[in-house]
């Protein structure tokens, strides 16, 4: 709003810096954006909503804009709504220099469609018909899926369960140089 | 899956509100599901970790908790007072000081990097390999710009002060001329009555009022200063910094291919697990925009269809007979011959027309086009027999991965090898074939007829062929790529369509790169002012392939590995260093320097200047530089240097099958698991058949073992710790 204050109170500002991995401008170039989204929301409120944090060039076009609110969001209606210290964990998690422990982590949070913990076939079939898209000639085959899925767990699986868990997943992506850098979004 | 069924009926996952997500690490945190509260309970049974203290702080950014939890954890951490010592807490208070000049220090420096906004909008509308190639063009641009500040402020700068005050060059008595008289007839001054295109002719082949500058060689003196406590020394001025200006870009190199390298180790080449690695890592979260949000899901499923297409066709040719496997290796052998041949074909071509460019002597116009064909023939070949190899390699049935390095091998050793070409050619003209005592070559030591000055011709042959590069990739921009989009666009023939939009191609590109800067460094000692020219040639290929990318480029359908194949990229400049440094050192220590130009002028070679300038010094100066070039040093610090590789080779070893042991001790792990649960449920079954009132309590004891088991903190990976109940 007009009369919100547009800079952050310095003490404030020290704390972000010292429980996320921002600098201090991206720090403020995030609470410019979120007020500005903030002004989109019907009324004053602390939170914003999903809809309207998907409205972010950045997330616009990503697949998995739906699954990172709802990991992101600490609402207790669950409803992906994201606070402004929501939103800097996100930035945080997808910055510059977040580790690969915490990278991974959270991608791990974001393919676990039904939040088990653990990624079992229906989570891999989900994520595969997310990267490949949508509509009906878009995806797979289901002869295709069997395969791939069939592929996956038998290089990841290492215990052989038939699900991936965090420290399997951990490990496939240790192993990949291009995670990092994929695993990215700036403002 | 047995487990999976009692764990639904055990927990069922839908209150299911604990955050499985604690710190493994050294602080130890759980999280109860009380319900709405965010309640905190810390596992004060941890020892606390004091050693660990400094590394807190970055602890804290690192647990992937919600900023309401990291806040608490920051406050209890505050009202902690560690005990340490005094020595413990200066050391605390260090690390923390420059862990801020550190931040303080990385900031400034991303307001000195150029282009950043730029390289990362590319980033998100093409993708992670063409931003490799303008990171990699970022790279080059810094390593030519910092390579002529060097330059300039100890050659360049020193030589402009001492002509404007007077100094020239000064004869030493000890050398008897009056053998070489002939030698020393050179006269480079331009005919000041010359037509003006003359002027046009002079700038783009370097002859005439560009040969007697500060560009070329031989404009510089051998002037050796020593006043009132001030000494200067051009000549070896020019030659340590053409030695510190190679030695620079070797470690800078270095230093970015050791960033690479540990990726490229750590994921052993990248094709284990590759369609995990293609399904967790192949979303790029920077991209923006639908239309390349659409083209990176067309471009994943074309990637995921091919592979799995592959893998039936390889599972079908794994059972080929020998006679078609026979077959297909002859094929194979014939077209690699067919290669080389096209290749000995273009080294030939070069070879003849270098020749013949250097002995002609036309004016003119045709002058002009005599003294460019070399780099005509080296630039047609370096575009035209890539393009036959792509099409050969696709005979010859590899995969496509193979393919792709196959064609970038061949690209590069043709590159490579036809500047190689070249310069041998060269100097079969500039040292009569290497014989110094047959008739043409005989008062100078080298072709005084053709070569007054023999550096400054290969100094311009090395600026024609920079110039002659920029020329034709932006003529390449302008003529080709412009009109191919203004026709794809705006006609809609079938042909037109077909042909569609150009792609742009990452490795043929950074292998222009390669090519450029291996000029460069290989002139740099012939034209000081080379690596100015091929900065400001870089910057305005940013500026134009930036240009064309957006508005003549489709993103590609096809994904490209960046981070292998960075390390190839820098693993060919390093080759194409090779190259120039081979030639250094070859002109430097066995050409006798033309008596009438450049600072070398009164010596025997190049290198001659060293030994003078190290008599010069003090005796225990002068002991102590033999020592260290003495086989007494230089033996120990050989052997020093293979243990230590032999000790890395072995750590590499051990990890690796620590690595083995590991996951062999997760499959144990796991079969323990469903055995103890079998016998749980068995046990379980008896036990309700007996007693029918304990099952609550039972159930309740089998909740918390499924909490411990069921992975969330997977202590197979850390079997030190005792799994803790909740």
């Amino acid at each position: 709003m007009g009369g919100k204050a547009s800079h952050l109170p310095k003490e404030s500002l020290s704390e972000y810096q010292e429980l996320t991995f921002l600098t201090k401008q991206e720090i403020n170039e995030a609470h410019k954006k979120f007020c500005q989204l903030q002004t989109r929301e019907n009324g004053p409120m602390e939170r914003v909503s999903m809809q309207i944090i998907m409205t972010l060039p950045e997330l616009k076009s990503n697949p998995f804009r739906e699954r990172i609110c709802h990991v992101f969001s600490t609402s207790d209606r669950k409803d992906g709504s994201l606070s402004f210290e929501d939103f800097l964990d996100l930035l945080s998690a997808f910055s510059d220099s977040a580790t690969l422990e915490i990278k991974s982590h959270y991608a791990f949070r974001i393919f676990d469609f039904d939040d088990d913990g653990t990624l079992d076939g229906e989570d891999l079939r989900k994520l595969v018909n997310c990267l490949t898209g949508e509509t009906d000639d878009a995806r797979l085959t289901s002869e295709e899926m069997r395969q791939l899925i069939g592929n996956i767990l038998e290089e990841s699986d290492i215990d052989k369960d038939g699900t991936v868990n965090l420290s399997e997943f951990q490990h496939v992506i240790s192993r990949s140089p291009d995670f990092v850098s994929s695993f990215k979004i700036v403002l | 899956m047995e487990l999976r069924e009692f764990h639904n009926k055990v927990h069922p996952p839908a209150d299911y509100d604990i955050s499985p997500y604690g710190s493994q690490r050294s602080l130890r945190l759980r999280t109860v599901p009380a319900e709405g509260t965010s309640a905190v309970h810390f596992d004060w049974g941890s020892t606390p970790e004091n050693a660990e203290e400094p590394d807190e702080p970055r602890n804290l950014r690192e647990l992937p908790l919600h900023m309401g939890l990291k806040r608490a954890v920051w406050q209890v951490q505050k009202m902690r007072v560690p005990v340490v010592s005094r020595w413990g807490s200066w050391r605390i208070k260090q690390s923390k000081t420059f862990r801020h000049f550190c931040e303080i220090a990385k900031e400034v420096l991303s307001y000195l990097v150029p282009w950043k906004r730029g390289i990362q909008k590319i980033g998100g509308h093409f993708g992670g390999g063409v931003q490799s190639y303008f990171l990699f063009l970022r790279f080059l641009v810094i390593l030519n710009l910092l390579s002529f500040l060097l330059i300039a402020a100890f050659v360049l700068v020193p030589s402009i002060v001492f002509r404007s005050i007077g100094f020239n060059s000064s004869i030493p008595l000890s050398v008897n001329l009056t053998s070489v008289n002939v030698c020393l007839q050179y006269d480079p001054k331009p005919d000041p009555l010359a037509v003006f295109y003359t002027y046009f002719l002079d700038l783009v082949s370097g002859t005439g009022f560009m040969e007697y500058s500060y560009l070329f060689y031989g404009y510089y003196h051998d002037t050796m200063v020593e006043s009132k406590g001030f000494s200067y020394n051009i000549p070896l001025a020019y030659l340590l910094t053409a030695a510190f200006y190679f030695i620079f870009c070797l470690i800078c190199m270095i230093i970015r291919m050791g960033n690479v390298a540990s990726a490229v180790v750590a994921t052993d080449g990248g094709v284990v697990g590759r369609y995990s690695m293609l399904v967790f890592t192949g979303w790029d979260h920077g991209l923006q925009g639908d239309l390349a949000a659409k083209l990176k899901k067309n471009n994943l499923r074309y990637q995921l269809q091919v592979d799995l297409e592959e893998e039936r066709l390889q599972q079908k040719a794994a059972s080929l007979t020998l006679g078609q496997a026979f077959a297909l290796y002859a094929l194979r052998i014939f077209l690699n011959l067919v290669v080389l041949a096209l290749i000995g074909g273009t080294f030939y071509g070069i070879a003849e027309v270098t020749q013949f460019s250097q002995s002609e002597k036309t004016t003119g116009f045709n002058a002009l086009l005599l003294q460019y064909l070399p780099s005509i023939v080296i630039t047609t070949s370096n575009f035209v027999v890539p393009l036959l190899c792509d099409k050969i390699a696709l005979l010859e049935k590899h995969s496509p991965s193979t393919t792709v390095i196959l064609a970038l091998l061949r690209a590069v050793f043709l590159r490579l090898v036809s500047l190689g070409v070249l310069l041998y050619t060269l100097w079969e003209q500039i040292t009569c074939k290497g014989e110094t005592s047959s008739q043409a070559c005989t008062p100078c030591g080298y072709k005084y007829e053709q070569y007054k000055c023999w550096e400054t011709r290969v100094g311009q042959e090395m600026y024609k062929l920079t110039l002659f590069d920029f020329l034709i990739t932006i003529g390449t921009l302008i003529l080709v790529e412009f009109p191919r989009r203004i026709i794809v666009d705006h006609c809609s023939c079938k042909l037109a369509q077909w042909v569609g939009r150009q792609e742009f191609l990452v490795p043929p590109n950074v292998l222009a790169l390669v090519y450029s800067q291996t000029v460069v460094w290989t002139g740099a000692l012939f034209s000081p002012l080379l690596p100015l020219i091929n900065t400001i040639k870089f910057i305005l290929f940013f500026y134009c392939k930036k240009i064309t990318l957006f508005q003549n480029c489709q993103p590609a359908l096809r994904t490209f590995r960046s981070t292998s194949s960075n390390f190839f990229f820098l693993l060919v400049l390093l080759f194409g260093w090779i190259l120039a440094s081979v030639v250094l050192i070859y002109s430097v220590a066995k050409i006798h320097p033309s008596y009438g130009c450049g600072p070398f002028r009164f010596s025997p070679s190049m290198w001659y200047v060293v030994p003078e300038a190290v008599d010069m010094l003090t005796s225990t100066s002068k002991d102590f530089l033999f020592y260290i070039g003495s086989q007494k040093f230089s033996i120990p610090l050989f052997i020093f240097s293979c243990v230590l590789l032999c000790y890395m080779g072995a750590l590499t070893s051990v990890h690796g099958k620590s690595v083995a042991l590991l996951k062999s001790q997760c499959k144990l792990e796991q079969r323990d698991k469903q055995f103890l649960v079998k016998q749980i449920e068995e046990l379980n079954a008896t036990m309700q058949k007996d007693e029918p009132q304990l099952p609550q309590r039972d159930t309740e004891r089998f909740y918390q073992t499924e909490q411990e088991w069921n992975g969330y903190n997977n202590n197979a990976f850390i079997p030190d710790e005792d799994p803790r109940a909740y």
